[in-house]
């Protein structure tokens, strides 16, 4: 009698911890947070999701960079070509910077052209405009006659669209993206540059929200 | 000697009653002081929060900063949300995973809301992207907030929001795009579900108007153990709304209701989670009962062996019902409380200077609400004669539910 009660005592107790350990919580993760980690911009960080993301914006346009240095109308330009940038249109689902993408072209046509083409302000013309109305008003002083137009016209205009198409199931979300970019003559319309990257990616949510 | 172990049996069945009881305790939440400004009293909420409530408190926070015309907060509270949702696919998200153990509740998962609640995040966002110049990537997010709606289990309720495509379209026609087909989607919807068919598209309107009315849904839980999540949109007093503008009214109808998109949905796979939980509870709770009549009915007869046998019984009984109770079917019932149920839209062309512009809730029988009218100014700016410069569009948000 005594012995078969201390297995049931044994098996309680021990049927007990199991329910314990179910219970118990394992914790709260990382109490003290994380520490900052710096990655590289066209590095997949550890939070990365489905949208557009600083890996994608660096790898197109480093590639639409040096696509664009090896068009014949820039390489070969008697004189240097003027370029305006006209934002990028937004075709996705995803909201993002736009000017991001145009700028970082910018950026690295800039770096790495060596003054082959040259980029218009144009996001800048209000104060630009305010600049020459204060020359020409005797305000500020002038290092040329402020009463003529020395604002430049764009030889090209450089201009991308992004498009989206993205699924969701029970399972999952799956977004694709093409980044297409554009070199336009200004003078004839014509399209004299255009090149594109494309990206997929697909994520799976958690149970507990589907 | 019998009675001597059985005291010492109890004494072992307790001491795990004993454990449980202390592990159920949680910290009491903190208190917060009530001031009656929902974006005052929304960000102390948020201040104590715990991280799993963050975006539910950055959901209602926006809303009514939104109401106010506090849009910077707005859009950062907004901001924040999104970024927390979408951060959701394809991450391991281990407080979620847990949610779904069998002693643990639904509710300890991070929030991010149920689909409705998602769609509205995107939407409130959309217009101040909007209102910011920035239309593409307003629709941007109508095509999320339509995505986010896709997945419902009867596909006839799948990316159904007419506004959503109505607007997606306009953006794209006044971008220079062709809207046709997402106007085609939101008039077939906008029949389906029996509400006014939009007006066809003018790309030069340069005035956009929200506004949005009645209160939206909340959840409660059915079920024997309140594993079935449900919702209950409270009888809207308004029915429609107008606007008088320079002398012309334009007539404000309810394009979509919140409520008919959460209560469309169709089942979660959560729930199905939650059911094997409750069947669990329901199966343990049962075993508790027959083992310990059992051991009862094994007490009463009498004997040593009979003993013994109404020990072991109690035992499985007494586990079964600590399994039992330790188990947490319920539903999530954390709720954006804060949202409307209709929602409508006008574009209308002026031209530069101010408009006055008087807003008039309807109720049922289409008789206004005097109480609700609001009357302002609508400011459309003049053409910036700057090289390259664009005008953006003029965004209105109105809501009834300003507080």
């Amino acid at each position: 009698m005594k012995n078969s009660l201390q297995r049931i005592v044994i098996l309680s107790t021990g049927v007990a911890s199991m329910f314990l350990a179910g219970c118990a919580s394992s914790g709260v993760q990382n109490p003290s947070g994380v520490p900052v980690t710096e990655m590289k911009a066209d590095e997949r960080g550890f939070v990365a999701g489905t949208g557009i993301e600083s890996q994608d914006l660096v790898t197109v346009t480093d590639k639409m960079a040096r696509s664009i240095l090896g068009v014949r109308e820039i390489a070969n330009a008697t004189s240097v070509p003027r370029i305006v940038l006209d934002p990028v249109v937004n075709d996705t689902r995803f909201p993002i910077n736009k000017d991001l993408f145009n700028d970082r072209i910018r950026i690295e046509l800039n770096k790495h052209s060596n003054g082959k083409v040259r980029f218009l302000a144009r996001d800048r013309m209000k104060t630009l405009e305010r600049e020459r109305e204060l020359k020409q008003q005797g305000a500020v002083t002038a290092s040329s006659d402020p009463s003529v137009v020395e604002f430049k016209g764009a030889d090209y205009f450089l201009t991308g669209k992004l498009g989206g198409m993205a699924s969701r199931t029970s399972q999952g979300v799956s977004d694709y993206v093409l980044y297409s970019f554009q070199l336009i003559d200004a003078r004839t319309s014509e399209i004299v540059w255009e090149d594109s990257a494309e990206i997929k990616k697909q994520g799976l949510e958690d149970a507990a929200y589907r | 000697m019998l009675r001597g172990l059985i005291s010492r049996f109890r004494l072992t069945l307790f001491l795990p009653v004993i454990f449980f009881a202390g592990c159920a305790t949680v910290p009491p939440p903190p208190s917060v002081p009530f001031t009656g400004d929902p974006v005052v009293d929304g960000n102390a909420h948020l201040a104590v929060a715990p991280a799993r409530d963050r975006v539910l408190w950055e959901y209602r926070v926006a809303a009514a900063a939104l109401r106010r015309g506090l849009y910077d907060e707005a859009k950062a509270k907004l901001d924040n949300a999104l970024a927390a949702a979408a951060a959701n696919y394809g991450q391991v998200n281990s407080e979620a995973a847990k949610s779904r153990r069998m002693f643990r509740n639904e509710s300890d998962k991070p929030f991010i809301g149920e689909p409705y609640e998602r769609v509205m995040a995107s939407f409130y966002r959309s217009i101040l992207y909007w209102r910011d110049g920035e239309p593409d990537n307003a629709r941007a997010l109508f095509r999320n907030g339509e995505l986010l709606d896709s997945d419902t289990e009867d596909k006839t309720y799948a990316g159904d929001y007419v506004l959503l495509d109505y607007l997606d379209g306009l953006v794209s026609a006044k971008l220079g795009g062709d809207g046709a087909d997402s106007l085609r989607r939101a008039r077939e919807n906008a029949k389906q579900q029996g509400r006014a068919v939009p007006p066809a598209y003018n790309p030069k309107a340069n005035v956009m108007l929200f506004v949005e009315y009645g209160q939206g849904p909340t959840k409660y839980s059915g079920g024997e153990f309140g594993e079935q999540l449900k919702f209950f949109t409270p009888q809207s007093r308004i029915h429609s709304a107008r606007i008088e503008v320079s002398g012309r009214w334009v007539a404000l109808p309810p394009y979509d209701d919140v409520s008919f998109q959460a209560t469309t949905r169709g089942g979660r796979l959560m729930d199905h989670v939650l059911g094997n939980k409750a069947a669990f509870k329901q199966a343990t709770d049962t075993v508790g009962d027959v083992a310990l009549i059992g051991a009862m009915a094994a007490a009463d007869h009498g004997g040593r062996d009979a003993d013994r046998a109404a020990i072991g019984l109690a035992a499985v009984g007494l586990f079964s019902k600590i399994a039992s109770a330790a188990t947490t079917p319920e539903a999530d019932l954390r709720a954006w409380d804060n949202l409307p149920q209709f929602f409508s839209f006008a574009a209308l062309s002026l031209k530069p200077g101010e408009h006055a512009a008087t807003l008039e809730f309807l109720d049922a029988s289409g008789a206004v609400v005097q109480s609700l009218t609001q009357s302002f100014t609508i400011t459309v700016p003049a053409a910036d004669p700057s090289i390259g410069a664009k005008m953006p569009d003029v965004v209105v948000f109105c809501s009834e539910l300003k507080k």
